[in-house]
């Protein structure tokens, strides 16, 4: 990268942030079609009971009800990952928020009074909420499109995954420390601002089905659509309006979804469904709740030697993508910091449960917490800094892992050592705290896909480009905007490359009818798969507009320099506008277009999940300064020091956006947030009683990026997305073990867990505590 | 959601209301913040919602300073408590309690009278009246006035004593007899913002010169079935000087304090985590 | 709906308007569905997001828990309000943008209508607000996305250096 950069690693606003902020932007829930109907979902009393009977009859004579659909002569398709999750569900219902009918009405009041006019007769069956009680021989089918008999000799399990490298009983043998700890994480929930909506519009005309969606997978969700629909994909568009927030919620496509769509195609009429709040809490995805067992050793001079981990993940009553998310945890366990052996298990386990779903940080987050909580407890057991043995297994460029992952760059070490320093952490971990509020720092690390990730045929993206004789560039990309700014990265590409200016740039991204293939939004990977793919589809017009320059300006093979909306070459120059007008209506005529589909040179992993998965990988250290207030219990983060290898940054204010964004969604899983469940049943679906955090609780962010020019991304550039929440619940924790001298195995932290800790261990020490 | 309305304009129309509705279902609304989630939650079925939030009479709507007390009227908001320059400088209490309360735009809209009249174990504002022992002011059908010493008008959990023909108009605070204050409310929730008290202590002692307790009020929240008022550390704290609580002291209140409380483990706090962390905060009042 | 209307005027964004409405009708549903104007956005219907700030009469409430008649008489400005041909976004929200406090956008009207009640209030005191205070006038707003950093840090850089 030696040329000199005009836009790239410049703080840019984002694109369409005017719209947002002045209220134009229209999201799903602003959406209104002529004679347009409101839809209203009726989900299940029960988390667990044979239906009986569906009695519609009183809701259908409402007057203003249009349609109300029920499993009942349905044609369609289950779906889900393990398509073992039917639409509406006519004979049992598994967990909480089961649809058993929904109701098409004029207004929304009809449709909601029209749902409690529903009757709906159970029998209530006992069930199964631990996924350990469900993996028990005696234990009832929980899913009975399940096929883990077969697959995995266990009816219960939905999912598994096993991997190996390295000789695990040899380096076992040469362990001078060994630890061994059970981790527990709840479910969480995204909480986006704007709640889950759909806005469907069949024409009975042609046949065709437009789909307003706030999916972040629209190739992958038409595919899926068609197929639990019966339909031919093609025949379904799917526009993305503004979406409210992600995060990984919008990956799966959940039974709201084609049921919003068949009752516009039963109707014929466009129909809307907008998730309430409390809705969004029982009935949109969560991140994976499971149990970690892990035992990891290292040798006499602080090197790793294993890591076993089984784990035991609560699918609930349907298979998700989350499923899937041992694929990104074993990575953690095989490659983050140099490990000889690691031997991995995982089960996704069916229970009366909600499905889970995929979450920003896909897995990473409950992985990394166990790998660097032990490492904490392996560094004081063997009397070695907590930074130091970090240090001293810290992965390397160059490095290829037990798993086949390779480290063209690597910033593990030198993000390492800029938190350690710039947090004081060597310092601040020794100080010896008393008193009622006390100090503690934590370290943690995490590796991350940074280029992607190969979980489909094609982890790839189609760019279209079209230069106007106006000199206005539309830039039509497979991927998708969710807030994080991609479409503002892109116009920096597309600006820097061609010395348009931004206004003068046009990103278009919302319609399947009209963007080429993308995979989605997900796995960091958006910047760096369609940046490369605009990349070069820039390259590709640029010999179209060299060639007709040169021409114009009379002089061959020179460098042409895109700049300020000229083209210059041999001390001449040339308006862009006019090298396409030229093109356009000089003779030949030709189209001032480009089109490119970038794939990833990363492998598809074979079958036993060896392989180099991504472009690059991210790698990120951070250090939590907590304070402790010892007579509530309440944790309270003074600093967070982050640094993380992006590559290079292509828009520091975009970047540092998404990092402080990842680390408050980090310090949330930390320190309040967690669904309840009591017999499947969620008791705090709101943003009250699930202590989503304020600005109030925000620490002071000290963010360095680490820059290592990885030439696989744009510009040397890795994906971040996800980066900035994966360590930040370990640094927390490791912060709060060493203010408090207790140990945590579970999040979040909550004052009273943290209070009863510290109360434990008093008691220990003094049999006759004032305490209780 | 249905229901009829009335919106009286003033104090007259208002009891005509009151008295035309006393054989029917009925609702005040004053702020509206928690009557329309109680709304969405159980539909209302022929209810009338007296709607206070059009009603301009000053002593429903102000905060008065006459005749050696505070008087604040039922409709006054939560955010004027907070912005009352006198009421921060004389019942810190006070002011920081309604300032801990939910957020900017509820507090906005939110009135003392809703907020009492909800008789919550947590409410942030009552626990304040508690431990200032202020009065409550209720008006009845008649134009009658009946006064109750706040701590009796709360009778169990979402209870007062409120008759039907009732309303609340306001409520009066004694004037410190001294300007020697230590006064302050203690919120203890899972965040820093937007929380519902897991437990809270108010406190406000007025002290002579040389530190001696002159008068004082303790009341502590979400540690039993009402507010309660501590009138055993109370009347302990009256033979005490602030400048001589020693170590011995401090822990002897702390316990005092606790055992005043009879909490319960809910979905938000274990009934050992209130305890304790009242016992623990009750011991940074003298620390 | 068999309510009783009830008429109602009121200023709506600087303009006069008289209207008809139920009695049970929520401010952010009127000014959503009949007003038509769609920047004031439906975050949790609870108070406790505060995506569907409005201002009435100057000071900053949640649209969600707030009597459409209430309204009589009073001065309502949305988010559509700050814009005008001259002048399409208020310094405010210039700040927003120049921070990168926006990120799926759905929480920045509400903040921003916030911001401009406690800076007239800030006014009226003639105060400067602390960072603390900054975020104390926001505690009332949820975000997801940016982790509130730059939303705070544009509202105090509007709040300490505006001359507007």
């Amino acid at each position: 990268m030696d040329k000199k950069l005009k836009i790239i690693g410049k703080s840019t606003s984002k694109l369409d942030g005017n719209d947002r902020v002045s209220g134009r932007s229209v999201y799903g829930h602003d959406i209104e079609l002529p004679n347009m109907l409101y839809a209203k979902i009726l989900r299940s009393k029960y988390t667990c009971a044979k239906i009986k009977y569906i009695d519609c009859s009183k809701a259908l004579a409402l007057e203003g009800v249009e349609y109300i659909l029920t499993a009942k002569n349905l044609d369609v398709n289950m779906i889900g990952y393990k398509r073992d999750h039917p639409i509406l569900k006519g004979e049992t219902v598994n967990c909480q928020r089961d649809e058993i009918a929904a109701v098409a009405a004029t207004s929304r009041e009809i449709a909601a009074k029209a749902v409690s006019l529903i009757k709906v007769e159970y029998e209530e069956i006992k069930g199964i909420y631990d996924p350990f009680e469900a993996l028990k021989t005696e234990a009832r089918k929980i899913n009975l499109n399940g096929q883990g008999e077969e697959k995995f000799g266990n009816k219960n399990i939905a999912e598994s995954f096993e991997y190996s490298h390295g000789e695990l009983k040899s380096m076992k043998k040469l362990s001078k420390v060994i630890v061994s700890r059970r981790y527990q994480f709840p479910r969480v929930t995204h909480c986006c601002m704007g709640t889950s909506n759909i806005t469907a519009d069949y024409s009975i005309i042609d046949g065709k089905l437009t789909l307003y969606s706030s999916t972040q997978v629209p190739f992958l969700y038409q595919r899926d659509m068609a197929h639990a629909l019966k339909m031919e994909p093609s025949k379904i568009r799917i526009i993305q309006p503004i979406i409210g927030g992600g995060f990984g919620s919008k990956l799966d496509m959940l039974p709201f979804e084609p049921i919003c769509a068949l009752l516009s195609i039963k109707t014929g009429k466009p129909v809307q469904l907008l998730y309430s709040r409390e809705e969004e809490f029982i009935a949109s995805p969560t991140r994976q709740a499971m149990v970690i067992d892990l035992t990891s050793g290292v040798d006499e001079k602080g090197k790793f030697t294993f890591r076993e981990v089984q784990i035991t993940m609560d699918n609930g009553a349907y298979t998700s993508w989350g499923a899937t998310t041992p694929f990104v945890m074993m990575q953690a366990y095989s490659s983050l910091y140099q490990i000889a052996a690691c031997k991995f298990q995982a089960d996704a386990v069916y229970t009366n449960n909600p499905n889970a779903g995929s979450f920003r940080g896909y897995g990473n987050p409950q992985a990394t917490f166990s790998i660097e909580r032990n490492i904490d407890l392996m560094a004081e057991e063997l009397g070695l800094g907590k930074d130091e043995i970090r240090l001293l297994n810290a992965n390397f460029p160059g490095e290829i892992t037990g798993q086949g992952l390779l480290f063209k760059t690597c910033g593990a070490k030198p993000a390492l050592l800029k938190v350690i320093e710039e947090s004081n952490y060597k310092m601040k971990n020794r100080e010896k705290q008393s008193g009622r509020y006390r100090r503690g720092v934590g370290l943690a690390s995490m590796l991350h896909v940074g280029g992607g990730a190969k979980i489909y045929r094609s982890d790839g993206c189609g760019t279209r480009l079209k230069l106007d004789h106006y000199g206005f560039l539309t830039i039509i990309t497979g991927s998708s905007e969710i807030g994080q700014g991609s479409e503002t990265v892109l116009a920096m590409i597309a600006c820097e490359e061609l010395g348009i200016p931004l206004t003068h740039i046009k990103v278009i991204n919302s319609d399947t009818d009209v963007k080429p293939w993308d995979v989605g939004v997900h796995a960091s990977r958006t910047s760096f798969v369609a940046g490369n793919s605009l990349l070069g589809a820039i390259s590709i017009i640029k010999q179209k507009l060299n060639s007709k320059a040169a021409q114009l300006m009379g002089c061959k093979n020179s460098d042409f320099v895109y700049e300020n909306g000229f083209i210059k070459a041999c001390e001449k120059e040339v308006k862009i506008d006019k090298v396409v007008r030229e093109m356009h209506f000089g003779n030949p005529n030709k189209l001032c277009v480009a089109e490119y589909f970038f794939e990833p040179t990363s492998s598809f992993q074979d079958k036993d999940f060896k392989g180099d998965v991504s472009g690059n990988y991210a790698f990120a250290s951070q250090v939590a300064e907590v304070e402790v207030d010892t007579y509530t219990g309440k944790v309270n983060v003074i600093n967070m020091y982050v640094s993380q290898d992006v590559g290079r940054v292509l828009n520091p204010m975009g970047l540092q956006g998404q990092i402080e964004g990842g680390l408050a969604t980090g310090l949330g899983y930390a320190l309040t947030e967690e669904m309840i469940y009591e017999d499947g049943y969620l008791t705090n679906p709101s943003f009250h009683e699930y202590k989503l955090l304020t600005a109030m609780d925000m620490p002071e962010v000290h963010f360095y990026p680490i820059e290592t020019m990885d030439e696989a991304g744009p510009y040397g550039s890795k994906g971040a997305g996800e980066a900035p929440l994966i360590p930040t619940a370990a640094a927390i924790a490791n912060a709060v073990s060493n203010a408090l001298g207790v140990e945590f195995l579970s999040v979040p932290l909550t004052p009273e867990k943290v209070l009863k800790a510290l109360s434990e261990k008093n008691n220990h020490k003094t049999a006759n505590s004032q305490i209780l | 959601m249905n229901f009829e309305i009335e919106s009286p304009l003033n104090k007259e129309e208002l009891l005509k209301t009151l008295s035309n509705l006393q054989s029917k279902k009925f609702r005040f609304g004053a702020g509206f913040t928690d009557l329309l989630i109680e709304f969405k939650k159980f539909n209302p079925v022929e209810t009338t919602v007296i709607n206070l939030a059009q009603l301009k009479d000053e002593e429903f709507c102000s905060i008065r300073n006459d005749s050696g007390e505070i008087q604040i009227g039922s409709l006054v908001k939560l955010a004027q408590i907070c912005k009352d320059t006198y009421i921060k400088d004389n019942f810190p209490v006070l002011h920081q309690a309604a300032n801990a309360l939910a957020s900017g735009q509820i507090r906005e809209v939110a009135t003392v009278g809703g907020n009492i009249c909800q008789a919550s174990p947590s409410g942030d504002l009552s626990c304040a009246l508690v431990s200032l022992k202020a009065n409550c002011e209720i008006l009845n059908i008649d134009g009658k006035i009946r006064n109750q010493a706040i701590s009796e008008f709360f009778k169990g959990p979402g209870k007062t004593s409120l008759q039907k023909n009732e309303i609340l108009k306001s409520i009066s605070i004694p004037i410190n007899h001294s300007k020697n204050l230590k006064s302050g409310y203690i919120k203890i929730g899972k965040r820093s913002a937007m929380e519902c008290s897991i437990v809270s202590l108010a406190y406000h002692f007025q002290l002579e010169k040389n530190g001696k307790v002159k008068h004082a009020g303790i009341a502590i929240g979400a540690v039993g079935p009402t507010i309660i008022f501590c009138q055993e550390t109370v009347d302990f704290l009256l033979k005490q000087n602030i400048n001589n609580i020693d170590e011995v002291l401090k822990l002897k209140i702390a316990s005092m304090i606790q055992n005043a409380s009879s909490p319960i483990d809910d979905a938000r706090a274990s009934a050992w985590y209130r305890h304790q962390v009242l016992y623990n905060v009750a011991k940074s009042l003298f620390e | 709906m068999d309510d009783k209307l009830i008429k109602i005027s009121f200023s709506l964004n600087g303009k006069s308007l008289t209207k008809n409405v139920s009695p049970s009708l929520f401010l952010i549903d009127f000014i959503r569905d009949e007003l038509k104007l769609k920047g004031t956005k439906p975050g949790c219907r609870e108070g406790e997001c505060g995506a569907c700030t409005v201002l009435v009469n100057g000071v900053a409430i949640n649209s969600c828990l707030f009597l459409a008649i209430n309204i009589h008489g009073k001065e309502l400005i949305t988010i559509e309000g700050l814009s005008s041909i001259e002048k399409p976004l208020h310094p405010i929200q210039e700040k927003m943008l120049e921070h990168g406090a926006v990120q799926c956008g759905f929480c920045s009207t509400g903040i921003v209508l916030t911001t401009k009640a406690f800076d007239d209030e800030c006014r009226s005191d003639g105060k400067i607000p602390s960072r603390q205070e900054v975020k104390k006038s926001l505690e009332g707003h949820l975000c997801r996305c940016t982790g509130y950093t730059k939303i705070v840090d544009a509202a105090e850089d509007y709040l300490t250096h505006s001359s507007f």
